[in-house]
């Protein structure tokens, strides 16, 4: 992915999201604003055969591994048009077929099931890995040692990723997880493990590549820590508890602001190409939005369908 | 001509079934604790690790959550999972992948994913007190997108889990501990046991007794001790409980207008419950009399472990009481 294309997808993340946000129906929603980067960064170092998961902050990962704004709209918006046919809705956005095996809401739920999917391939040779996101929230859960522990023994095919945005809801990452570095956990096992600036899209997508790398050539599986920031409250219906100060400070990193100066600066990008960029996006969200809009509910019948 | 039949102890029976099962489908393996070269705690693994290698029957940490987690997301990407829970008491490590993941897949991906995974795992009561001798079923019953047997005999046994091993699942398979070394006839000849169908084991006339697993053979022994009291036993093996099979309960009810259902795990919120409710919902009331555990934990301790779990002479009593009660449920204080 060139970096033009990497700020691209940062800047439809962030403009779908706030359409999201801003949409009078849309329930409440985990959004993402200020981790695009390692959405975007993941992604770009992932093949097609490759199955990613996540925790239940989503869109973002979502959107940059490929997954139509239409389709991952409706589904947010309840719609029967969306990924899941609308029964999955926020937390839980899914498309395997498109390397996207999904997200899933409790937190450190999805670790294991990744380690699985792993196991899947070893056991039938299929050259894809799995790569799981989660939050420093999750990183305090059992589950992971369990996970971290067995992947390293079994030696799967696993990519471990730790988004660590600082906070879980409102608690302080330092207030609750003892390690120096998250990353740390996953040394006792033998895993390769580093932390790495989770702003810098470049950053992120480099130590993903050479990680998937090492897991394709039969390492075993590997830890990253991304440290990122947070933008906005845990969710849109929960109260933020940074003040407006802090947070006009923190969001004066902004992975997308770097990047784009950074294109300037060298001459990479122009303010016309941006110009064109922006208004491609705003484009391709209000298509979204239209798209889920117009699309129906599912019926009512569908409470009782793919139960069992 | 060749036997139709062969004698199988319980253990054997499930061995059977998977060592058949993994040699025609390589997605099938199993993953537990000790299920490798050692063969199970109760054996019921035996010879599967020197027949289909360290691969595809995987030893694990003591990591129940993980265990079940990874099965589950195996299952989910294409394979065919068998994980062993040792006891059934430890299921509670892994509910949360079982009940918030496995259980809800294929509705939240709208049809794109399923776990079709076979939890095994043993339950009751064997001298190993509070904290191994659990059965906590009717736990699950409530749980939209499990399914769950437990077989009271080596057929059904075998013919339960080939079934299980091809649903889409999920699927709990619940042993009992001292069922492993009972005998029994099991055709040679591969079949399912369809989930989700009870069998009258036996018939009478006077009273249904509807139970599952070990307290079938307690049940049995309890209807012999009455024939002398001239009263008949109708016994229905319930060996699925999601789906239960309440329309054979009902139909047996509707003979012999009462119904005992017998467990031995907890009457609150139990087994029995579900199933009188589900009888009385096709009949109307219904004389209906519970049995099941005392409320309070099973011990190691043999004088007490026995004075908690039902036996067949306090069944009897149960039954006489019931038969003879104008407001059964008033039996107890």
């Amino acid at each position: 992915m060139t970096r033009h294309e990497m700020l691209y997808s940062m800047k439809l993340i962030r403009a779908f999201e706030n359409a999201l946000a801003a949409h009078p129906d849309h329930g409440f929603q985990l959004l993402s604003a200020g981790e695009e980067a390692v959405a975007v960064g993941v992604c770009a170092a992932l093949a097609p055969q490759d199955q990613l998961l996540t925790g239940g902050r989503s869109i973002g990962f979502a959107l940059a591994r490929g997954l139509t704004p239409a389709e991952v709209m409706a589904e947010l918006l309840g719609k029967s048009t969306g990924t899941n046919r609308g029964k999955g809705g926020r937390g839980h956005l899914s498309a395997p077929a498109q390397g996207f095996f999904g997200a899933h809401a409790v937190v450190a739920g999805n670790i294991s099931i990744a380690a699985g999917v792993a196991l899947a391939r070893l056991m039938t040779g299929d050259p894809g890995i799995a790569v799981v996101v989660f939050g420093d929230g999750a990183s305090g859960a059992g589950i992971l040692h369990e996970t971290l522990n067995i992947a390293a023994l079994w030696r799967l095919p696993v990519l471990f990723i730790c988004n660590n945005n600082q906070l879980s809801v409102s608690t302080p990452r330092q207030a609750v997880l003892a390690p120096k570095m998250i990353s740390d956990l996953a040394l006792a096992y033998g895993i390769t493990a580093r932390t790495f600036d989770g702003m810098q899209v470049d950053i992120v997508a480099e130590a993903v590549a050479n990680a998937v790398q090492a897991i394709r050539s039969g390492a075993g599986p590997a830890f990253l820590e991304f440290t990122s920031c947070r933008f906005a409250a845990h969710s849109t219906a929960a109260r933020e508890t940074r003040s407006r100060d802090e947070l006009q400070r923190l969001r004066l990193a902004c992975p997308i602001m770097d990047l784009t100066a950074a294109l300037l600066t060298t001459g990479q990008i122009n303010h016309e190409a941006l110009a064109t960029m922006d208004s491609d996006v705003s484009d391709k969200v209000a298509a979204a939005l239209n798209f889920a809009d117009a699309s129906p509910f599912p019926d009512a019948a569908e409470a009782l369908s793919d139960v069992f | 001509m060749p036997p139709t039949h062969q004698r199988l102890f319980y253990r054997e029976a499930i061995v059977r079934a998977l060592r058949e099962t993994m040699a025609d489908d390589p997605r099938v393996f199993v993953m537990g604790q000790d299920v490798g070269a050692f063969g199970g705690a109760y054996r019921e693994f035996d010879g599967l690790f020197a027949a289909f290698g360290p691969a595809r029957v995987r030893d694990t940490p003591v990591a129940e959550a993980a265990m079940i987690g990874i099965g589950v997301g195996a299952a989910a990407a294409g394979l065919r999972p068998v994980v062993s829970i040792t006891y059934m008491d430890f299921l509670m490590l892994g509910l949360d992948p079982l009940v918030n993941y496995a259980a809800k897949l294929s509705y939240k991906t709208g049809g794109q994913l399923h776990a079709p995974i076979v939890i095994k795992t043993t339950a009751g009561a064997k001298g190993q007190g509070v904290a191994h001798s659990q059965c906590i079923e009717s736990w699950l019953m409530g749980v939209p997108g499990l399914k769950l047997v437990c077989p009271s005999n080596p057929a059904d046994a075998y013919g339960l889990m080939v079934a299980a091993l091809e649903d889409p699942g999920p699927v709990i398979f619940v042993d009992h501990k001292k069922l492993f070394p009972v005998p029994g006839d099991v055709p040679v000849a591969r079949y399912r046991t369809p989930i989700g169908t009870a069998k009258i084991i036996r018939a009478g006339s006077d009273i249904t007794i509807a139970t599952y697993s070990y307290m079938t053979r307690v049940a049995h022994q309890a209807a012999d001790l009455l024939i002398n009291e001239g009263i008949s036993c109708e016994v229905i093996d319930l060996r699925s409980l999601i789906p239960l099979d309440a329309a054979l309960v009902a139909q047996s009810v509707a003979r012999t207008k009462n119904l005992l259902t017998l467990e031995e795990g907890q009457v609150t919120c139990g087994v029995g419950s579900e199933v009188a409710a589900q009888v009385q919902r096709r009949l109307g009331p219904v004389r209906v009399h519970r049995v099941g555990a005392l409320p309070a934990p099973v011990s190691s301790n043999p004088v007490l472990e026995a004075a908690c779990i039902p036996n067949a002479q306090r069944l009897v009593d149960e039954i006489k009481f019931f038969i003879n009660a104008t407001n059964p449920e008033c039996l107890h204080p």
